[in-house]
């Protein structure tokens, strides 16, 4: 711990339906439909507003994946999910994710800034490409273009969508002849109290990063080590000063899996437990999409071959993320596991995105370590079970961390862009 | 014949002047009136107004803020893709209670110019209602001692062509309350999907505020125009349903018309395989 830096972290949930785990459902706090129950919504909105949280995120793809053992793949349109969220809260500030490969700017554009002004400005757009022939074939599509096809699309996308957002505010027309989008018109849609949405960044390929150190206001990272984390920080941070930005522009987020319980033993068991109410085949499953290789096809007691390891054959067609891939890889290098006991240990430190099981106080000291090494502003948590592990993170973690001075008692800001500006500043090391 | 409903037709400007203030909102949600219309002229043939917001971020705000007041969110495929419109509509279905529906147009007076023709609403529509049905509710069943969360092979392509090819299924489940009302402005081209006309020989009559409504006909929309206040709108909606007009009962927008649920879809293609008990790692 160098460079002890003064201000707070950001908070953020990762609301993934209702929690990452596919036994989440099981949780005897929940109905079997909550996860289309507004009720639900609303809750989750206000709990993590009790505990003066920064954000609340919703992930997205337009595809159904199967959810005969894990809510996860059901998904709400986020837009409404939130505007609605938004009508029963005041401050939380509130990220939808939405494909630029499959949306239209226009369209976007007009919706992401109501949302936004009726949210009282606490609207964010978390930008995507989307993966996979499933969601292209609701499209009229055979597959997804190829991924820095997508991304192109992605920058020119963003761009429409901008110059929409400022044509609401001086009342002029956009004349965009580009490559990809040839627009003319502007939008009649209030500005909000914001201005416009914050615009958020996933995804670690180079392009997604380069789209991020130009528009981004913050990034949900993927990492699972320190190091790696450090090392992508001071990246997107000299990518955001190579496009004349402030590096405090620009925040880190990465994701951070949860498992809490009041003592380290008794998160293990409530981890361990939830892992085996769901689905094994879910480990696998997730390890091959995010791998690029098929895992059922891996013996499980041997260690994992050179050739699963080295990079996809073309990054042009691999189907999972280039961020998530890399933090795994780099994981099963370190330490060398078998298949099953990668399998088992990613059960408690996560897979792709890194994984925290233990107390609030411990999970305090991770934050802590984590924020003053200069490698996040923020973390994206994401709750096993949302249903009670937001609450604990509302009423145990916050009070931690304010205790130690990372983080505020009250909201002094209330946009979603006032939020991120009001946190810690860049450390020098960065 | 039974008395007429009221329905209101609201346009841009009104739509940010109600969802600013409590009172209004207040007021608008205490009207016995069978659904209000979110942004009547971005369909219906006239000029953009000077102010407007997205219809369905509307929508989500009034199904946050109110328990009864009912609305169709507008929409026209001119920008917007079925599916994606789908997914709005059928997450509204549940996060109103089954309060909301959708009026389909041909073309959006708000957009940036694009294709935009009778052929593509209809198939738009008939996209939306197929996807709203391709997950039935009752595949739900979040059965604990099997692990099963959702009888997921009851889920069902659509495989739908014509202008917007679609593989399906939608992301969400059919509301508890059924298939989202859809409604078609003007009878011309009115495709099969379609519950409610509205306008030119429909159910539902239009009729501007501050004339005398039209006789004989299930509903009288009351279209707001530039120089009335959301305050004029409310305050003459609240005089016709004190008269003439039938007051509607709180509850879901397809019981309220009294509108029978549309017949099921021919079965479709089995989104995934008969789901299994589970055994761990």
């Amino acid at each position: 711990m160098t460079d002890r830096r003064t201000g707070h972290v950001i908070l953020g949930i990762n609301a993934l339906v209702l929690g990452y785990l596919p036994a989440a459902w099981q949780s005897p706090l929940l109905g079997k439909d909550s996860f289309v129950d507004p009720a639900y919504w609303e809750t989750i909105g206000r709990t993590a507003e009790r505990g003066t949280l920064d954000v609340v995120f919703l992930a997205d793809a337009p595809v159904l994946g199967d959810p005969a053992h894990d809510a996860n793949p059901i998904r709400l349109e986020p837009t409404v999910t939130w505007g609605h969220v938004a009508a029963a809260t005041q401050r939380i500030g509130l990220v939808a994710t939405a494909s630029t490969t499959f949306n239209d700017p226009f369209e976007l554009a007009e919706r992401l800034l109501s949302w936004d002004h009726l949210s009282g400005g606490r609207a964010g757009w978390n930008i995507v490409t989307t993966r996979g022939a499933d969601a292209a074939r609701n499209f009229g599509l055979p597959d997804v273009p190829l991924r820095d096809d997508r991304y192109d699309r992605a920058a020119e996308f963003v761009d429409v969508v901008r110059a929409l957002w400022d044509s609401a505010a001086t009342g002029a027309d956009i004349r965009h002849h580009g490559d990809l989008f040839q627009l003319e018109g502007r939008l009649r849609v209030p500005p909000s109290r914001q201005g416009r949405p914050v615009l958020l960044q996933a995804g670690g390929s180079p392009k997604g990063r380069e789209l991020a150190g130009r528009v981004a206001e913050g990034v949900f990272a993927a990492e699972l080590t320190k190091d790696k984390a450090i090392e992508h920080y001071r990246l997107v941070k000299r990518l955001a000063r190579g496009n004349g930005r402030s590096p405090d522009d620009v925040k880190i987020l990465p994701g951070l899996l949860l498992s809490l319980g009041s003592t380290e033993e008794e998160a293990r068991r409530r981890n361990d437990e939830l892992h085996d109410a769901g689905p094994a085949a879910y480990s696998v499953q997730w390890l091959s999409q995010s791998i690029g290789y098929d895992a059922s096809k891996l013996e499980l007691d041997e260690p994992f071959p050179e050739e699963v390891l080295a990079a996809p054959a073309d990054p042009q067609t691999f189907q999972g993320s280039m961020g998530f891939r890399e933090s795994i890889v780099a994981q099963i290098r370190r330490t060398n596991p078998t298949v099953r006991e990668y399998l088992r240990q990613t059960r408690s430190t996560g897979s792709g995105h890194a994984g925290f099981v233990g107390t609030p106080e411990q999970l305090a000291d991770h934050i802590e370590d984590w924020f003053h090494s200069g490698a996040i502003d923020g973390f994206n948590l994401q709750p096993d079970v949302l249903a009670d592990g937001l609450a604990v993170i509302a009423d145990e973690l916050v009070p931690i961390l304010r205790r130690r001075g990372l983080y505020r008692h009250e909201y002094q800001t209330d946009t979603l862009r006032g939020h991120f500006r009001a946190a810690a500043a860049t450390p020098d090391s960065a | 014949m039974p008395a007429p409903y009221l329905a209101l037709g609201l346009t841009g400007p009104h739509l940010v002047e109600l969802t600013s203030s409590a009172a209004l909102l207040a007021r608008w949600d205490a009207l016995p009136a069978a659904f209000t219309v979110l942004g009547v002229e971005r369909v219906d043939g006239s000029p953009p107004a000077a102010r407007t917001l997205d219809s369905s971020a509307v929508g989500a705000a009034l199904a946050g803020q109110t328990t009864r007041g009912r609305f169709l969110i507008v929409a026209s495929p001119q920008r917007d893709h079925p599916y994606n419109l789908a997914r709005r509509v059928a997450s509204l279905g549940h996060l109103s209670r089954g309060r909301s529906g959708l009026l389909v147009g041909v073309r959006d007076a708000y957009a940036a110019p694009d294709r935009a023709t009778a052929a593509r609403a209809r198939d738009a529509a008939r996209a939306v209602r197929a996807l709203e049905q391709s997950w039935p509710h009752e595949s739900i069943i979040g059965d604990r001692e099997t692990g099963i969360l959702v009888r997921s092979n009851e889920i069902v392509h659509v495989d739908i062509g014509g202008e917007f090819p679609i593989a399906g299924p939608l992301t969400v489940p059919e509301p508890p309350t059924g298939a989202s009302v859809i409604a078609w402005s003007g009878s011309a081209d009115a495709p099969d999907a379609v519950d409610l006309v509205i306008g030119e020989g429909g159910a539902v009559a239009v009729a501007v505020l501050g004339e005398r409504p039209p006789r004989g006909t299930a509903g009288v929309l009351l279209r707001a125009e530039a120089e009335h206040s959301v305050d004029d709108v409310l305050t003459a909606a609240e005089r016709l349903l004190a008269g003439d007009f039938r007051p509607l009962a709180a509850g879901p927008l397809r019981a309220a018309l009294g509108l029978a649920a549309p017949p099921p879809r021919a079965n479709g293609r089995a989104a995934f395989p008969v789901p299994q008990p589970h055994p761990s790692l």
